[in-house]
């Protein structure tokens, strides 16, 4: 009896057992699925250039996807991540354009971003508005102000960038000529957000307020702190990501950002981050992200054609989606 | 009593004559174009998709020279979304308005049929700029020949790589006059250089991180790539980007121009940029809807002005250019603003009322 008990709490069953259980296990195999299936029918898939290609290109929307989960955990979600990525930018830039010293620069454009998202989060719990609503008149409204700041014009940092290798490297740069600079920021973020989701208090408050509101509220927690708070981060998080643009991109279009709240959502969605809050993980989320990223590459990969790529990659985004809740079904169905 | 009726009659047979000779004078005006001119209360109105962009402006700056001669007023306006309904919205808000002409940039053909048609019906003149509605009743149509920008920026690449290699395409598939351009980029390239072959048709929806992507991964299958063709100025960044990483001379080219593009061009990052001549886009479309508007000013030799049809149903092609490092400071949109005497790119947008 003693052997049996010492048996079934052994770590490794332990962790075999967990990794069965956890949702993210579905999505895991679907995405080795088509590493498989792409390395064997594409003889670039598995490349290093190519693979290069796939973490410089997760870095930007792998940083805005982080700040859309936390969000999404607390019971919301934001449609302004975008635009407010823009903005951020957009100040920045100026400010960088205006000679101010880039770290400050930057500094300007995060607490941008941060006002934006506490202002938000002031409107979705003092007004008990929706995040949806909210979020929506903020996407036009941080657009907005960059069409007011800018006058429509983008902002060139081609020649500053010059001069300020650091700022270019975040953006540019790989890290012992091999990993992009931007993809060991993102790594740095994801792994932080991660962890601070599994193991923090603080973010166990997040999921209770996504989770069950009044139930929260009653076990007193500040719902609307939680709520501002996580409006907050997500904005930050997108400022942070708009460095990464501006450096990479060397300035700032007018429309940079536009439908990046659109591939954050759905990231998150197929990564098993709940539209209704309280569920998810940010590793899930950033899965969904790796998924949706794959099978662009693929596409690119393949040649398929323009018309095309828009029809299949929602096809299989959405089998995806239906394949993962199929198997969570059973595998509840399984557990009770 | 006879004096009394003589001079009533004398004063009839007065009246009489000088009636006429206003009546000869009138029709002289009719029949002849005399001045080219409008009245103060004359409004004519420009209508675009995403309004910020920068691409319009020195068309407004055109439309709004024309306006300043023509003795007329005018307006800019139309939608800052990416969207057919949001533009139609924004056209019959104009509409409402009662304007003279409508001079419009629609961002996809048939959605706007029935409301160009309406407007006309309304009396309202409009005439299409830079995309079309052909299937509309508009009454002319000025571009740039979007598939001779098309055929020129692939005979620009495909020259300097020397005929051979492979060149791709980065594509908006949403916007007609870009998919325009595009397919005249890849028939001119399979008509003409038997050579290159184009191995990529992506579509990047004008997004960096997309135009990025798609030619990193492209160059993984096809280290030949030696060109790379953008129908608009976001896609292409991202795409230039990727080319300057790779270091392996691919040529990107867009049509296009903003401060970030003009930049890399100046710094050799991007190898062209076509434009369009937008100043004269607007110039003449401004000119088109003037005339539009005012049938009664020309004299064509068709039977339409008698069965009271459009008079015109031309198209008038605005040219183009290839911007080059020597020549790319004429085309920051800020400088140019002030060198025709604008305090800023937003006084040079702003209304103008005549008289």
């Amino acid at each position: 009896m003693n052997e049996t008990q010492v048996k079934k709490s052994s770590p490794v069953l332990d962790f075999f057992k967990r990794l069965k259980n956890a949702r993210e296990t579905s999505l895991i195999l679907i995405i080795v699925a088509i590493c498989i299936v792409l390395s064997i029918t594409n003889p670039y898939f598995a490349k290093w250039a190519n693979i290069q290609t796939l973490l410089g290109s997760i870095a930007i929307n792998g940083i805005l996807t982080i700040g859309m989960i936390i969000v999404m955990i607390s019971g919301g979600l934001d449609l302004s991540i975008g635009a407010v990525m823009c903005m951020s930018m957009a100040f920045s830039a100026k400010a960088i354009t205006l000679g101010v010293p880039p770290i400050l620069a930057i500094l300007i454009g995060l607490v941008g971003a941060a006002v934006c998202g506490f202002v938000i989060g002031q409107i979705v719990t003092k007004l008990n508005l929706s995040h949806f609503i909210v979020t929506l008149c903020f996407m036009g409204i941080a657009r907005g102000v960059v069409y007011v700041m800018t006058s429509g014009i983008s902002i060139s940092l081609v020649s500053n960038l010059k001069t300020m290798p650091t700022l270019a490297f975040i953006g540019s740069g790989y890290i012992g000529g091999t990993v992009p600079m931007s993809f060991v920021i993102f790594l740095a973020l994801a792994i932080a957000a991660d962890l601070y989701a599994r193991k923090s208090s603080g973010m166990r408050k997040v999921y209770y307020t996504g989770s069950n509101e009044m139930a929260a509220k009653h076990s007193g927690i500040k719902i609307n702190r939680v709520k501002v708070l996580a409006c907050v981060a997500c904005s930050v998080l997108a400022g942070i990501a708009s460095v990464i643009y501006m450096s990479k991109y060397s300035g700032v279009s007018v429309s940079a950002g536009e439908g990046a709240e659109m591939t954050a959502l759905s990231a998150a969605v197929i990564g098993g981050v709940s539209m209704n809050g309280g569920k998810g993980t940010v590793a899930g989320g950033l899965l969904g992200l790796l998924f949706i990223v794959l099978i662009q590459d693929a596409m690119n990969l393949f040649s398929v054609q323009a018309f095309w790529q828009d029809l299949i990659r929602y096809v299989i985004v959405l089998l995806a989606v239906i394949l993962d809740v199929l198997q969570e079904r059973a595998r509840k169905k399984k557990n009770s | 009593m006879k004096k009394f009726l003589a001079l009533i009659l004398a004063l009839v047979m007065a009246f009489s004559l000088i009636a006429c000779g206003q009546k000869a004078n009138q029709g002289g005006e009719s029949t002849n174009t005399n001045t080219l001119s409008g009245t103060a209360d004359e409004t004519y109105v420009m209508n675009v998709f995403v309004s910020g962009v920068e691409y319009w402006f020195p068309v407004y700056a055109g439309m709004k020279d024309a306006c300043k001669q023509l003795g007329v007023s005018c307006s800019y306006g139309g939608t800052t979304e990416y969207d057919a309904q949001a533009q139609v919205d924004s056209f019959e808000a104009d509409l409402a308005k009662s304007p003279k002409g409508i001079l419009i940039s629609p961002i996809v053909e048939d959605a706007f049929v029935e409301p160009i048609n309406r407007a006309i019906s309304q009396g309202v003149a409009v005439v299409t700029y830079a995309s079309d509605s052909p299937d509309s009743n508009r009454q002319a149509y000025v571009t740039s020949d979007n598939a001779h920008e098309g055929a020129i920026a692939a005979r620009t690449i495909c020259d300097a790589m020397g005929g051979t290699g492979s060149v791709m395409v980065l594509r908006n598939p949403g916007q007609d006059n870009h998919n325009r351009r595009c397919d005249a980029f890849i028939s001119t390239v399979e008509a003409e250089y038997p050579n290159i072959k184009v191995v990529a048709d992506v579509a990047t929806n004008q997004n960096e991180q997309n135009g990025y992507d798609a030619v990193m991964a492209t160059y993984q299958k096809y280290p030949d790539l030696g060109g790379v063709f953008c129908p608009e100025g976001v896609s292409i960044v991202g795409g230039a980007k990727a080319a300057k990483e790779l270091g392996t001379g691919i040529r990107c080219l867009c049509v296009d121009t903003n401060d970030t593009l003009l930049d890399m061009l100046k710094e050799g990052d991007m190898f062209g940029l076509i434009c369009p001549d937008q100043y004269m886009q607007g110039y003449l479309g401004m000119l088109s809807l003037f005339v539009a508007a005012h049938p009664e000013k020309v004299n064509p030799m068709n039977e339409r002005k008698a069965l009271n049809e459009n008079i015109m149903g031309i198209s008038i092609d605005n040219g183009l250019t290839i911007i080059t490092k020597d020549t790319a400071d004429y085309y920051y949109v800020a400088k140019y603003a002030q060198s025709i005497g604008y305090a800023d790119v937003n006084d040079m947008l702003s209304a103008y009322k005549a008289g």
